[in-house]
């Protein structure tokens, strides 16, 4: 847990320092929350398919083809994202969070259903989403520079989920945390791409 | 009508009830139609094959075959002899209610164009067959998540008679190929009145899976129709479908919780090929079940993590699947066990068992119910307590110790429960007592409080104090209080001691003991300081000079002192008068009063020690002692680590005896310390830390009568004895040419390290610097050691040394504890000049006196000497050649060159009688093992008995040519003196070849005592010294011829000449003083020999 201060200051900062007169900061400090949620998402998604059984925990699982349609999937074509206005680009990034930190809350009461005594497990979803809503604000502080207007959260999950099964439960975990760590790594790039436009 | 019976008895009693109807209608028509044509003789073309039957024992229906030539015509139908009217129909079949038992004729009037024809059949019950109408009405259920078919039907039981049995005949088909699942029979009974059957059944695969087909038929046994009796027709198929499969696929069944070992089947409903199928981790073989479905069996299921075990079917785009949960129903709780802390809430903990394998919402519940009084509390899930044991807290009911628990434990599986009954009031374990206080009462008492949560007034509670102190150790005390609502409780504490740290905790149970609470906090406290319970230890000392005593005491002990000593007050009086000292601050443990010894008045010393509480008991001790002139000085040795002393009891000794001891080194007033031992004691063990080892104490023994100390005994003592540490100082005081004279002084007491037990002195001749006495080679034969046992001489003379000699000399002090250091010196005796002197005139004055006296008798005897040697006329037939052996000139080797005759050995034995040799006086005695064998020999002899065996007239000559050779050939001439008693027989010829090479000396013409102890001694180098002075010229010879030549020579081939006149003489001048101890003296040949001895052996 001694990532705890920091990750608390990198989730503060924007919030105590009210609107960044510069572009820099926000866009910094979103970059450097990205690149740290970056370390971490590999861990999350081995932690929780260790816990699922077999086939989700024998080596090497995957399968691309389990898709979530209330999760928008990260890929997207390169030239159609680097085409992508800053405003857009930001827009959809933080809208795939706002999805996630709904998505992992639900994935964290489905493994405190299915997996109670998985402590490591639940701390490490409840982080995620965390990071999640914390990325979401440094986003908006960044949007909210650039003159972007930001969008009004919407309810990603509705009320489909409470009928789920424990198979479907499992999967749909494994689906978000397989693409929190997809949207991770773009808001990285997003954001590098900010860097590199705003912050000499 | 016989096979009309036949048929019958089949269909009633056949086994197989199955049978087809039709099969019995066809056969029932055979017969009719050959009765009806036997009867009536008409011809084909008519009606035929009439067939009844009845579905409800009321209504006969009735049809029968009808030719093509009569279709389109009319039936007249009619009953003979019947009050049921005619029926016209254009059908073949008609119905007509159920007639009595009797055969009533049918009249069949067939009316059509070609005219009309009328044909008769006789009918009975018989005839007819009671053929249930078929179940159109019921109803099928599913519980998909059971997989469980339920079938509900009215048996229509108000149409028939009741009692009637009936048997229902299930039949279940599922699968794409219509495989029958399951067939089952259900016998009922008929009760007059419509009844509704349930029947249900479980599938092995999950209903979601394929459609299950569900079809029933019945068969009634009335036993009072004696018609034919058949089953209903099949109802007809009733499906049970899933529920509309979500998103084009599903996996059934979901999320099943089942137990361990079971066996189970899964589906998968998708619209594409299923390329595998897993179970957990393992691939399995699946089967088809339809065009859209497929499973696979899994038989004796494990239990499953806590997420489920996945089971997942793979297809080419995508992977579906399901979860199932396997694990076992809840184990009865075990050690359920109800006790309450404070009797408000009653605790009931237990051991969950074997583990189920569930978690979260399927893990086990449990409720804990009180039957007395209805009341019952849940287990939650934030109280499960990690280590598999749970509990639950229970509120007490007021006024109820009794309660009979009973705890239920359910899970998805199943249910189990355990029971108590238990009284509360003697169930209780209270909580750790807090809040420890202590106050004070006195010195030794206290009271101590603490606080225990609870409700206790009920009840006594038991408690136990454990009381430490550091120097008396631990204590429990036991205590039993009145229970109490208010929780503050205290008690009594006495038989503490004074100013003493005791540290106190306590745990408390109830009366009725069932447990101990946890030991509270511990509490440190100091108890109040007491008056000193007794005085000091003390004693007195008188200084050298008389005028004044000190008297000393010892610190009191801290359970003595019962405080902090401040101080102490010494007061003295006597019968005139009191006297005290000023007070004495606590660091000083003496003090000094002047008294007069001399003064005839006796004081009494007192000391009181006093703290902050008060003053102790005086101790008190007289200043005088009783007189004991009887004193010795007494020697005793300890035992390392301390000394042990005895006395006898005496019981004169009132008070206590006293042992003060100091080192012995030390200044006046004499004492270290001192040890008090009860009257009656007869010994004790004085054990002191600083006593050291090597160490030399004075130790005094006081008895005490009427208060008054008298010395007993004085001791001087060691605890341990270690060797002296310096080595004597000696000198040497005199020397003279064969003794010396060392004088050595005594060694400091604090070097010698423990009681002087005596000297060694050793010596040895040697050049200077050559000296291995130091080393000390025990055995070495040339060291010389004598030890002194007397410690009180201080000098010692050595004798017996050569002159002019160098000596080592080495001086040892030795006590109990070992052998000290050693000095050593070197010292040269001084020349021997007199001995030289005379040693040279002797045989001068000899000499001439034996030629005068020879002159003398040659003239005398010139006559006879004359005619004997010289005659004119030589006469050999008087020749007294023989005789010469009888004259004065015996032993002359002229004489015997003219023997002519061969040799007649001749044995002449010499008996010679003399004293032994004169013991040296011991403390002079050299101690050497070497002399020790010879002395015995003589010792074993005291008698000398020579044998002489000679060969007067031959031996010279032999002797002469023999030069080298033995000297043992059978004509030798033999002697054999003293001395040759003292060889060893073994060697005679070894020691004659010695003899001859080294020992060519003066030989003595006389019988010589000779003192083995100094023969043996002689070393190789002296004897070539030895051989120096040869008075004859022919030395050979002499030595060989000689009768008087002392032939003993030392078995030790180094001293090869110890048979010579040197070493037989030289004793007797290394003891001139005394004559009467000389070696035979009066033989009065051995002085010659001494002459000739210039250097002799010791």
């Amino acid at each position: 847990l001694f990532f705890v201060p920091c990750l608390l200051s990198l989730l503060l900062e924007p919030f105590t320092l009210g609107v960044p007169l510069s572009l820099a900061d926000p866009i910094n400090q979103a970059y450097n929350l990205a690149l740290y949620m970056q370390k971490n998402t590999s861990v999350l998604l081995q932690t929780y398919l260790q816990y699922q059984g077999s086939p989700f925990s024998d080596t090497g699982f995957s399968a691309p083809e389990l898709q979530l349609s209330s999760l928008p999937p990260a890929a997207v074509p390169f030239m159609l994202w680097r085409g992508l206005g800053d405003g857009e680009r930001l827009i959809q990034t933080r809208g795939a969070f706002s999805a996630l930190a709904q998505h992992l809350q639900l994935v964290n009461d489905d493994q405190a259903d299915l997996n109670p005594g998985s402590s490591v497990l639940l701390s490490q979803l409840a982080a995620a989403r965390l990071w999640a809503q914390g990325l979401m604000g440094n986003m908006a502080s960044v949007m909210t520079v650039l003159g972007v207007s930001i969008p009004p959260e919407v309810d990603a999950l509705g009320p489909a989920p409470f009928g789920a099964s424990a198979f479907e439960r499992k999967c749909r975990g494994y689906v978000v945390t397989r693409e929190y760590g997809h949207w991770t790594d773009r808001a990285v790039r997003d954001m590098a791409l900010l860097k590199a436009k705003y912050v000499a | 009508m016989e096979a009309y019976f036949y048929s019958r008895l089949l269909s009633k009693t056949g086994g197989n009830k199955r049978m087809s109807s039709s099969k019995f209608q066809w056969l029932s028509s055979i017969i009719f139609l050959y009765l009806v044509n036997q009867a009536h003789g008409q011809s084909r073309g008519v009606p035929h094959d009439l067939n009844c039957i009845t579905h409800n024992l009321k209504v006969w229906d009735c049809s029968w075959e009808a030719l093509p030539t009569i279709n389109h015509g009319t039936y007249e139908i009619c009953v003979i002899n019947s009050s049921y009217p005619c029926i016209r129909t254009e059908k073949t079949h008609f119905e007509i209610p159920a007639l009595t038992f009797a055969d009533h004729e049918i009249k069949i009037n067939s009316i059509h164009v070609s005219g009309n024809s009328v044909i008769k059949f006789i009918l009975n019950e018989r005839n007819v067959s009671l053929v249930p109408a078929t179940l159109q009405d019921f109803n099928l259920t599913a519980d998909f998540s059971t997989s469980t078919l339920y079938l509900k039907w009215n048996d229509n039981g108000s149409v028939f008679p009741s009692h009637s049995s009936v048997i229902w005949e299930i039949i279940v088909q599922y699968k794409e190929k219509m495989e029958v699942a399951t067939v089952a029979t259900l016998n009922t009974t008929l009760i007059g009145k419509d009844s509704v059957h349930h029947w249900n059944w479980t599938s092995d695969i999950p209903l979601e899976c394929t459609p299950h087909y569900v079809k029933i038929r019945y068969y009634i046994d009335e036993l009072h129709f004696f018609g034919q009796k058949e089953w209903s027709e099949w109802s007809p198929l009733r499906n049970i479908s899933g529920p509309p499969v979500k998103e084009n696929y599903e996996v059934f069944p979901r999320d099943k919780v089942v137990p361990v070992g079971s066996n189970m089947t899964f589906c998968c409903v998708v619209g594409e090929p299923v390329l595998s199928a897993q179970f957990g981790k393992e691939s399995y073989s699946f089967i088809r079940l339809d065009r859209r479905s497929v499973a696979i069996k899994i038989n004796n299921i494990t239990v499953s993590p806590s997420s489920g075990t996945n089971v997942v079917f793979t297809t080419k785009s995508n992977l579906y699947g399901t979860v199932v949960f396997a694990g076992y129903p809840p184990d009865i709780p075990r050690k359920l066990n109800c006790e309450t802390r404070d009797l408000k809430e009653i605790t009931c903990s237990w051991n969950a068992g074997r583990p189920t394998g569930f978690f979260g919402p399927r893990g086990t519940n449990y409720i804990l119910y009180e039957r007395f009084s209805g009341r019952n509390v849940t287990y939650g899930r934030a109280e499960e307590h990690m280590n598999a044991i749970h509990q639950l807290i229970f509120q007490m009911i007021t006024g109820q110790e009794i309660y009979n628990f009973t705890l239920e434990a359910n899970n998805p599986l199943g249910r189990s429960e355990a029971v108590i009954l238990v009284n509360i009031t003697q169930r209780v374990c209270p909580h750790t007592p807090s809040k420890l206080i202590a106050k004070d009462i006195n010195s030794t008492a206290i009271f101590l409080y603490w606080h225990l949560s609870g409700n206790f007034a009920n009840i006594n509670l038991l408690c136990e104090i454990e009381i430490n102190a550091t120097y008396s150790g631990q204590e429990l005390r036991n205590i039993t209080v009145r229970g109490l609502e208010t929780s503050s409780y205290h008690v009594y504490m006495d038989k503490l001691m004074p100013y003493t740290m005791y540290t106190f905790r306590v745990r408390c149970s109830s009366e009725n003991f069932w447990k101990w609470s946890k030991w509270s906090n511990e509490k440190h406290y100091l108890t109040t300081e007491g008056i000193p319970s007794k005085g000091p230890d003390i004693w007195r000392e008188w200084r050298a000079d008389g005028k004044s005593v000190i008297i000393y005491w010892k610190p009191l002990s801290l359970n003595e002192a019962n405080g902090k000593i401040l101080s102490y007050n010494v007061s003295y009086w006597s019968e005139e008068k009191t006297r005290y000292l000023s007070e004495i601050p606590d660091s000083q443990h003496k003090a000094e009063i002047k008294l007069d010894k001399n003064d005839d008045s006796d004081y009494i010393i007192s000391v009181v020690a006093k703290n902050s509480a008060g003053s102790s008991p005086p101790s008190k001790i007289t200043s005088m002692e009783i007189p004991n002139e009887d004193i010795k000085v007494e020697q005793i040795v300890g035992i390392g680590n301390g000394i042990l002393f005895h006395w006898n009891y005496d019981p004169n000794m009132t008070c206590d005896y006293v042992i003060k001891w100091c080192n012995s080194t030390r200044s006046e007033p004499c004492l270290t310390d001192w040890k008090k031992f009860p009257a009656n004691s007869t010994g004790a063990l004085v054990e002191y830390d600083n006593f050291r080892s090597g160490t030399r104490y004075n130790f005094f023994l006081y008895g005490c009568k009427n208060q008054k100390y008298q010395l007993l005994r004085s001791i001087l003592g060691y605890t341990e004895e270690l060797a002296p540490s310096v080595a004597p100082n000696f000198t040497v005081e005199d020397t003279s040419s064969d003794s010396i004279l060392v004088k050595w002084e005594d060694i400091p007491v604090e070097d010698l390290r423990g009681f002087l037990r005596g000297y060694l002195f050793y010596f040895e001749k040697g050049e200077k610097g050559t000296s291995k006495i130091q080393g000390l080679e025990s055995g070495r034969s040339d060291v010389k050691v004598k030890n002194i046992t007397d410690i009180t001489q201080k000098t010692l003379r050595i004798v017996d040394l050569q002159g002019k000699t160098g000596y080592h000399l080495l001086l040892q002090a030795y006590t109990g504890g070992g052998i000290g250091p050693g000095k050593s010196m070197y010292v040269v005796t001084k020349e021997n000049s007199e001995g030289l002197i005379i040693a040279i005139l002797i045989p001068v004055a000899v000499a001439i006196f034996v030629g005068v006296v020879t002159s003398i008798l040659c003239y005398r005897k010139r006559e006879w000497i004359k005619e004997t040697f010289y005659p004119d006329i030589p006469n050999p037939e008087n020749s007294k050649a023989l005789q010469f052996h009888k004259s004065i000139c015996e032993g002359s080797s002229t004489l015997k060159t003219l023997e002519m005759n061969p040799c007649t050995p001749n044995n002449v034995e010499v008996v010679e009688t003399r004293s032994v040799a004169p013991k040296i006086e011991e403390d002079t005695e050299i101690k050497s093992p070497v002399t020790d064998g010879p002395e015995e020999g003589s010792d074993a002899e005291p008698e000398n008995h020579v044998v002489v065996s000679y060969c007067p007239p031959i031996i010279e000559e032999e002797i002469a040519n023999a030069g080298g050779e033995e000297a043992g050939s059978s004509s030798q001439v033999i002697y054999i003196d003293i001395q040759s008693m003292y060889q060893p027989q073994a060697k005679p010829e070894e020691e004659l070849e010695n003899h001859l090479v080294g020992g060519a000396g003066y030989k003595p013409q006389m019988h010589l005592p000779v003192t083995s102890t100094i023969e043996n001694i002689i070393t190789a180098d002296d004897l070539e010294k030895t051989a120096g002075y040869r008075p004859q010229t022919n030395v050979n010879a002499w030595n060989l011829d000689s009768p008087d030549s002392p032939r003993s020579i030392d078995s030790n081939s180094e001293i090869a000449s110890f048979g010579s006149p040197c070493s037989i003489n030289s004793r007797q001048f290394l003891i001139p003083p005394k004559d009467e101890e000389s070696p035979k003296s009066s033989n009065g040949g051995w002085s010659f020999t001494n002459f000739f001895q210039n250097k002799p052996n010791d």
